[in-house]
């Protein structure tokens, strides 16, 4: 028997939930360990092994200090997969991204602490690093990570569903939130967790990005139908989507500039958060 | 006559399993790099059986584990003893995988299926082929069966085009298709190197060195879809009426017996009542063309 | 074949005596609505049931359906090897209670679909096992029914046992010797006299004024509108709208189109091959390895499926392939629906032949 492919697990901004779910897939799913060995899992073990193949990234990248530990990673690994939705997209860590960076460090450590900390806008791995392929979502699928594991070990390209939440929410038979007064993004959002929000009656947020016909005119629409504001709306579609906005320019789908303001006194913006009740 | 569309049959079981989904296990027996892109498979069915095959038939290739994906027969009948070949390209996922398969390994096959093209109807024709890319592939199986049975036909033109000199595909039997007396080809290629001495551009720049009797020619064209209008316009302007041209269309197909929708061109399904179909049948279906 | 009759309060007995030998489906009330399931005791059926979300398709075509099971190893020698053995899923006696006239139509194409061709043995092996209880419309849904349009107001001869209610009882149809077999051992039915007769008779004919005709056409004149249509521009306009979200096929009772999918074992050796519903609105539908995509824009899938709906299917299946049920219409969150699309394309045709 061949030695088993060596896998690492890497965190940067994130929860580390995504690798929470490895560990419970390696809970119910033993067998993935008879595939793969790993050499390197800080959630998991103390053990700190470097000759890795593949390398899963979770966390989007914030720090520009971050960016070498990344290209070190990059160049060991064969192949590197995203973990989750900070770093396939940025994810909610890229809502900062709204502010000039200076007035985030100034809100979160205050003037005394704001150059104590390194910061910079959020952004996914694939902004420095190439990524051989990415599972989606906030945090993972545990059955298309053991997918993704199991392609790769057949040399295959992990490929996404490129069609929206919608079709597994119906194959599920739920009725659909929109028309229930509660607000889903599952039309504009790519497949793949088996429309596990809404089943449980959650409006879905987008974690797992934009499939690639995502209509946003007219899921705006659907949104102003639920009475929320352009201004509210626009903050949905950037909750975990920030990055790909900026990235979109003059092409994001949203009512206000998307760039931040240059005002550097306070994390005001033309383009806010909605205002908690 | 043209034959029938309409499938009437109704089989209990299809190559002897209850579902028409199972795959027969086959083995590969030989594996040749073609090009950059194309191998070709020798492929032998248990007990050698024969396929059973007509020219321009398709089976469905699957590893179980990857999935399973339509690839024309690239043999005529007359040369499919107890294997049979396909050039299959690396072009998706499945065909990814399946270009890491050595001989001895094992692929399923269900099949053959679709309306090939029908030989006995261009026996006594002037047959005039233009392949383009891997459409020679199928082509290939039409070629082969004239040429084995080439008192029956009239002159053979075959028409080639190439994206490159480097994807020229069965440089053996163009060769041997130059020096016989009874096959007039040309092959052109779009992209030429420096070496490249013949023919240069798309396929439709070689019908102005060919002449036919238009009410003595059959035609048939196999290629990418955008080639298919060019080609049809060159043969009419040869005088040639749309029930004399066939061609093949290629379509996703996931089932290959007429279930699965994905291969429908209009209200036909291109697995069962194509892949043959004449530009008179195309032109009903708007979404053919 | 008779009519019977069996008074409402002798049905759940009958329910009760089928659970004995067949999983009983039927619909049920969820949080949100109706939805067909398997009921475990009588009263969980709701007869008087509006729409559900799914049709019973869900049952004859199960949206995730094992065809085959692999095994992939090496022998002695270490040649690879591969044994494949199908999967006849969900084969068991299963009575689905309560199917509306629309839903059972949509079961008579899948039935021809299925068999003719190709048969594909699961679906049929499973059907065989099936009962079809159906029930009378005696009221529309609600707005988004259009079954008086498309001719599916009326039962398709595929039923087993057929109910209608008149006051207190339900009055019987038998349309199968099985049917009939099942009424008398497992419920008290009874022949039905010419009074009984006579009082269905009454409310069949008081049910279609209940039920509005939304179609500027009738259902017969629609391949040739759509054929007519083909380049009309309100296809550009509706795959502007469209969501490419398949809830339209998703819900349709006449949708059976399926993608093939390989599934694999944590041991990476076995697996099974399973078909999964799939929609022609998705990107994807007709994409081929090359590249090339038949339906790229929105627009022309939109068009596709509203051709298949009205054109096609009548073409290959002689069967309509729209029973108006209304589900597309209730699913879309971007209000496109088929006689809104037809009528509006009878209007444009209209303008553009100057009549």
């Amino acid at each position: 028997m061949s030695a088993k492919p060596k896998i690492a697990f890497f965190d940067f901004t994130s929860c580390e939930g995504c690798q929470l779910t490895v560990i419970d897939a390696l809970q119910t799913h033993l067998g993935l360990l008879d595939l793969v060995e790993i050499v390197q899992f800080r959630e998991a073990m103390s053990e700190k092994g470097q000759n890795y193949q593949i390398a899963f990234v979770e966390g989007s990248c914030t720090r520009k200090s971050d960016e070498a530990r990344l290209l070190a990673i990059r160049e060991q690994a064969s192949a590197v997969v995203a973990l989750g939705a900070c770093a396939h997209l940025g994810g909610v860590n890229s809502m900062k991204n709204r502010w000039p960076i200076e007035n985030v460090q100034t809100y979160v450590y205050g003037q005394n602490g704001k150059d104590a900390y390194e910061s910079y806008p959020a952004r996914p791995i694939s902004a420095v690093i190439k990524v051989d392929a990415v599972i989606p979502g906030c945090p993972i699928d545990r059955h298309e990570f053991l997918r993704v594991v199991q392609m790769m070990l057949q040399g295959r390209t992990p490929r996404l569903p490129d069609y929206p939440l919608c079709v597994e929410c119906k194959l599920r038979e739920n009725a659909c939130l929109n028309t229930l007064g509660i607000l889903c993004l599952g039309p504009i959002t790519r497949a793949g967790c088996e429309a596990i929000c809404p089943s449980y009656g959650d409006g879905c947020e987008g974690c797992r990005g934009w499939h690639p016909e995502a209509n946003f005119d007219y899921m705006r629409e659907i949104l102003r139908g639920h009475g929320l504001s352009d201004h509210e709306i626009d903050a949905r579609f950037t909750m975990f989507n920030h990055y790909q906005m900026e990235q979109m320019s003059g092409h994001a789908p949203l009512s206000e500039a998307v760039a931040p303001v240059t005002d550097t006194s306070l994390p005001t913006s033309s383009f806010a958060a909605p205002k908690e009740d | 006559m043209i034959p029938n569309l309409t499938t009437t049959t109704t089989p209990r079981a299809y190559n002897g399993h209850t579902s028409i989904y199972l795959p027969t296990i086959a083995t590969i027996e030989d594996v040749h790099n073609e090009t950059e892109l194309e191998k070709i498979y020798t492929v032998r069915l248990p007990g050698g059986q024969n396929l059973g095959h007509t020219p321009g038939q398709f089976v469905m290739v699957s590893l179980p584990g990857v999935g399973e994906a339509p690839i024309s027969v690239m043999s005529s009948p007359s040369r499919t003893g107890q294997t049979f070949r396909l050039c299959i390209r690396n072009a998706g996922d499945l065909t990814n995988v399946i270009h890491q398969l050595k001989p001895g390994d094992k692929v399923g096959i269900r099949g053959p299926f679709g309306r090939g093209f029908p030989v006995d109807l261009y026996k006594g024709k002037d047959v005039l082929i233009a392949a383009g890319g891997l459409g020679l592939a199928p082509a290939r199986s039409l070629i082969d069966e004239i040429l084995d049975n080439r008192a029956n036909f009239g002159r053979l033109i075959i028409l080639y085009g190439a994206r490159s000199p480097a994807e020229i595909l069965f440089r053996d039997a163009l060769a041997e298709w130059n020096e016989r007396d009874d096959v007039e080809s040309l092959l052109t290629v779009d992209r030429p190197d420096e070496a490249w001495l013949g023919h240069v551009g798309v396929i439709t720049r070689l019908f102005e060195h060919i002449q036919v009797n238009p009410y003595h020619t059959v035609a048939i064209t196999v290629g990418p879809p955008v080639m298919y209008r060019f080609v049809v316009m060159e043969l009419l302007g040869k005088g040639l009426t749309p029930e004399q041209i066939w061609m093949s269309f290629e379509r996703r197909m996931k089932c290959g017996v007429g279930k699965c929708g994905h291969c429908q061109v209009n209200h036909r399904y291109s697995c069962q009542d194509g892949p043959a179909w004449t530009y008179a049948e195309a032109l009903a279906f708007e979404e053919a063309l | 074949m008779s009519l019977y009759i069996l008074s409402k309060e002798k049905l759940p007995a009958f329910v009760e005596a089928l659970q004995a030998g067949f999983r009983v489906v039927g619909p049920v009330r969820t949080p949100t609505g109706f939805a067909f399931e398997e009921i475990t005791q009588a009263d969980q059926l709701q007869l008087d049931y509006t729409t559900t979300i799914l049709p019973p398709k869900k049952y004859f075509l199960p949206q995730r359906e094992t065809l085959f099971k692999y095994h992939t190893g090496s022998n002695p020698e270490g040649a690879q090897s591969v044994d494949v053995e199908p999967v006849f899923q969900d084969v068991q006696p299963t009575v689905i209670f309560g199917m509306h006239t629309c839903d059972m139509s949509g079961i008579m194409l899948y039935d021809k679909v299925f068999s003719e061709g190709f048969r594909d043995e699961h679906y049929m092996t499973r059907r065989d096992k099936m009962v079809i209880i159906g029930i009378e419309c005696l009221h529309p849904c609600d707005d988004a029914s259009f079954c008086k349009d498309m001719g599916t107001l009326t039962a398709p001869p595929i039923y087993d046992l057929h109910m209608t209610e008149v006051d207190d009882d339900y009055l019987i149809d038998t349309g199968s010797e099985k049917g009939e077999r099942l009424l008398l051992n497992y419920s008290e039915a009874k022949m039905a006299t010419t009074d009984h007769m006579q009082r269905l008779g009454r409310v069949l004919s008081a049910k279609w004024p209940r039920f509005r005709m939304r179609l500027k056409m009738s259902k017969d004149q629609t391949p040739s509108l759509l054929t007519l249509g083909y380049n009309a521009h309100i296809w550009e306009e509706l795959g502007e709208r469209c969501l490419a979200c398949g809830s339209c096929t998703n819900v349709c009772p006449t949708c059976f189109c399926f993608d093939v999918q390989d599934e694999l074992d944590i041991n990476m050796q076995d697996g099974e091959r399973v078909r999964v519903w799939d929609s022609c609105q998705l990107h994807e539908f007709a994409l081929v390895a090359g590249g090339h995509n038949f339906r790229e824009s929105k627009a022309s899938r939109v068009r596709h499926r509203l051709m298949r709906k009205g054109k096609y299917i009548k073409q290959v299946h002689g069967l309509s392939g729209c029973t108006g049920c209304g589900r597309c219409e209730r699913a879309c969150l971007v209000d496109i629906t088929i006689p809104g699309t037809l009528n509006a394309l009878h209007d444009e045709m209209k303008v553009e032949s100057g009549v």
